[in-house]
């Protein structure tokens, strides 16, 4: 009995293990990839001050005149959930280190750099700028 | 001994009665969309207890019995005549104007239950009648329901009135008798008590407590975080891709909720989404596109649905639900400050007030405003 018990604890731990390292795997390879990526379009070494203050920089909106960053609807607060200015959707925490789910997908995160910097500075980022941001969001 | 007293009513008759005037109250007040699931509730308490009175009608105690009240029309004429000259004699069970009274009561409250099945059968898809006839009959019977609904509350008037008037005439009261049972002798009539029958009484209030129980037990026996849901809607698509993409900043509404020429636009106009830029690939716009023309609200599936669809002049495309005529007319009451509080966040956010909005029902009955936390008023 106490042997069974033993090795589905091992197992448990195993398979935690294991899944634990696809996540990080998956993040930092999504995230090593895309760097890789920009670097390719022009981006020099990724500095993560430069995206942190990217990302709380406040932009007024040409149009509307509103104050917009990444921080309205992400919050200032990485870890904490977010809401969407515009629609009052709940937002997951940003941290990778509270939600696993975060930056594993290319696509995704090429998605909503895309619609995010177009809504809140106006244009679309520059590698540089993706690549900063993404290495600050990275070690959150 | 003679007593001075006589039981005129036997109980099923007074719990009859006073079952009918609650239900009857109670629907109407609850008359909302919103109460729906115990407007339905009250309107089967009240059609069960009108059929209870037909069989009592035949088997009950002698004035519960329609041969000892039901009088030929002269004979109410005439007692009319009198009446309104304040000489009327005085009856103990109905008086024969009276008898006829409740006749037309009893079959009114008939037709608005069978005009309220309908209502519920054709217009919500619900109840024993559910989509018995197209959606087009639906605003009939519900109108019919009602007038009918309206033509008994001005019996019930004049019913008062008459009550009032006769109790007045012959120093009694009417409404007690109804609550006790028992009236003062009259010499000149029957003089025995009417049996009690409270088994039967009991047995009637037995059947009507158990049935709301089960009626309700969804809200005694609900648990989990989703809320408690009195009606269900059809089964509705779903599309894992249009969930993710299409609810990552909003619910991802039901495409049964708008045209499918309005979906086409909306995902071809996709860089230009009320000034976002969906940056989404062809791919995967022509699968989200394959999944909302099938879905789109054309197939009425749901009465949500119906009516959007019927509210959009042919000529036009809206890209909101939230412009379609039939929307604005539901939510017109709503004040505007409403829609800017923080629990609601604006017209687009169904899910604050339509606790079935995910599901794409939008049933009656899983709506609600939600509280305003400053002063807990509710604007509705
Ligand atoms: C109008 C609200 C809003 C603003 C402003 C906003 N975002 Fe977002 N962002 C979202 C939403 C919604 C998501 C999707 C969240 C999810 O998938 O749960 C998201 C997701 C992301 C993701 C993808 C995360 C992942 O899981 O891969 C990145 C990266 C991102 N945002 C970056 C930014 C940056 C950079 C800015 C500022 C330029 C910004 N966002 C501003 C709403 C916003
Ligand atoms: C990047 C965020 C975002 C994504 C992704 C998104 N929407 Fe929207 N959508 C919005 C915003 C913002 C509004 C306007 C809300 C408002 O102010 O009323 C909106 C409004 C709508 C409305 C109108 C709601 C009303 O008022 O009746 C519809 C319909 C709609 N979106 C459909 C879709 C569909 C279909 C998709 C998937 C292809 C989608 N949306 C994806 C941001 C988004
Ligand atoms: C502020 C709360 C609120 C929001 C947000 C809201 N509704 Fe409603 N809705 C109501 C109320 C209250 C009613 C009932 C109105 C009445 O019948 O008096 C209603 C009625 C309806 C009905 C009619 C139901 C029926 O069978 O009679 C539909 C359909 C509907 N809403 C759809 C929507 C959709 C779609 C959205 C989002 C685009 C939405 N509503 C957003 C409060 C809201």
């Amino acid at each position: 009995m106490a042997i069974k018990v033993n090795r589905r604890m091992m197992s448990a731990i195993f398979l935690v293990g294991i899944s634990c390292g696809l996540i990080v795997t998956a993040q930092a390879s999504a995230v090593q990839e895309l760097l890789a990526e920009y670097g390719k379009e022009g981006a020099g070494k990724y500095n993560a001050v430069n995206g942190e203050n990217l990302w709380k920089r406040v932009q007024v909106d040409a149009k509307t005149g509103q104050k917009r960053s990444c921080v309205t609807c992400h919050t200032n607060d990485l870890r904490k959930p977010g809401k969407h200015a515009r629609t009052g959707k709940l937002i997951k925490p940003m941290a990778p280190s509270v939600n696993a789910d975060r930056l594993t997908d290319k696509k995704k995160i090429e998605k909503w750099f895309h619609r995010n910097c177009k809504w809140t500075l106006g244009r679309i980022c520059t590698p540089q700028e993706k690549a900063d941001i993404l290495a600050y969001l990275a070690n959150q | 001994m003679v007593s001075s007293k006589l039981r005129v009513w036997d109980l099923p008759t007074r719990v009859f009665h006073w079952g009918l005037v609650s239900s009857y109250v109670a629907a109407w007040l609850l008359r909302g969309d919103q109460y729906l699931h115990l407007h339905v509730l009250a309107g089967y308490l009240f059609f069960f207890l009108l059929l209870f009175r037909l069989y009592w009608g035949l088997a009950g105690s002698f004035h519960a019995r329609f041969s000892s009240f039901i009088r030929p029309m002269p004979e109410a004429w005439e007692y009319l005549k009198k009446a309104a000259g304040g000489k009327a004699p005085r009856h103990l069970g109905h008086n024969p104007a009276g008898g006829w009274a409740v006749l037309l009561l009893v079959s009114l409250g008939l037709m608005i239950s069978i005009t309220g099945l309908l209502t519920l059968g054709v217009e919500e898809g619900h109840g024993p009648l559910a989509g018995i006839l197209e959606r087009e009959w639906a605003a009939l019977f519900h109108a019919s329901h009602q007038a009918l609904a309206w033509a008994m509350l001005s019996m019930v008037g004049l019913h008062l009135v008459a009550v009032f008037r006769e109790s007045m005439l012959h120093r009694e009261s009417l409404p007690l008798a109804m609550l006790t049972g028992y009236k003062r002798t009259d010499t000149r009539a029957r003089t025995e008590n009417v049996q009690p029958h409270a088994a039967v009484a009991l047995a009637l209030l037995g059947v009507m407590l158990g049935f709301s129980l089960w009626w309700g037990r969804g809200y005694l026996l609900h648990s989990g975080n989703e809320p408690y849901l009195p009606f269900s809607g059809p089964m509705l698509s779903r599309n894992a891709l249009w969930e993710e993409e299409c609810g990552a900043c909003h619910l991802a509404y039901h495409p049964s909720l708008l045209p499918r020429r309005s979906w086409n636009r909306l995902l071809t106009q996709q860089e230009n989404h009320f000034s976002e830029d969906l940056y989404l690939d062809a791919g995967t716009i022509s699968r989200l596109r394959a999944y909302a023309v099938t879905g789109e609200a054309g197939n009425t599936v749901t009465e949500a649905s119906w009516k959007i669809h019927n509210s959009i002049p042919a000529a036009k495309t809206p890209v909101r639900i939230t412009e379609t005529s039939y929307w604005k007319n539901k939510h017109k009451d709503i004040p505007e400050k409403l829609w800017t509080r923080s629990n609601i966040g604006g017209r687009h956010n169904c899910t604050a007030c339509h606790l079935d909005a995910r599901q794409g029902w939008f049933e009656d009955g899983a709506m609600r405003i939600p509280f305003n936390g400053k002063n807990m008023t509710r604007i509705m």
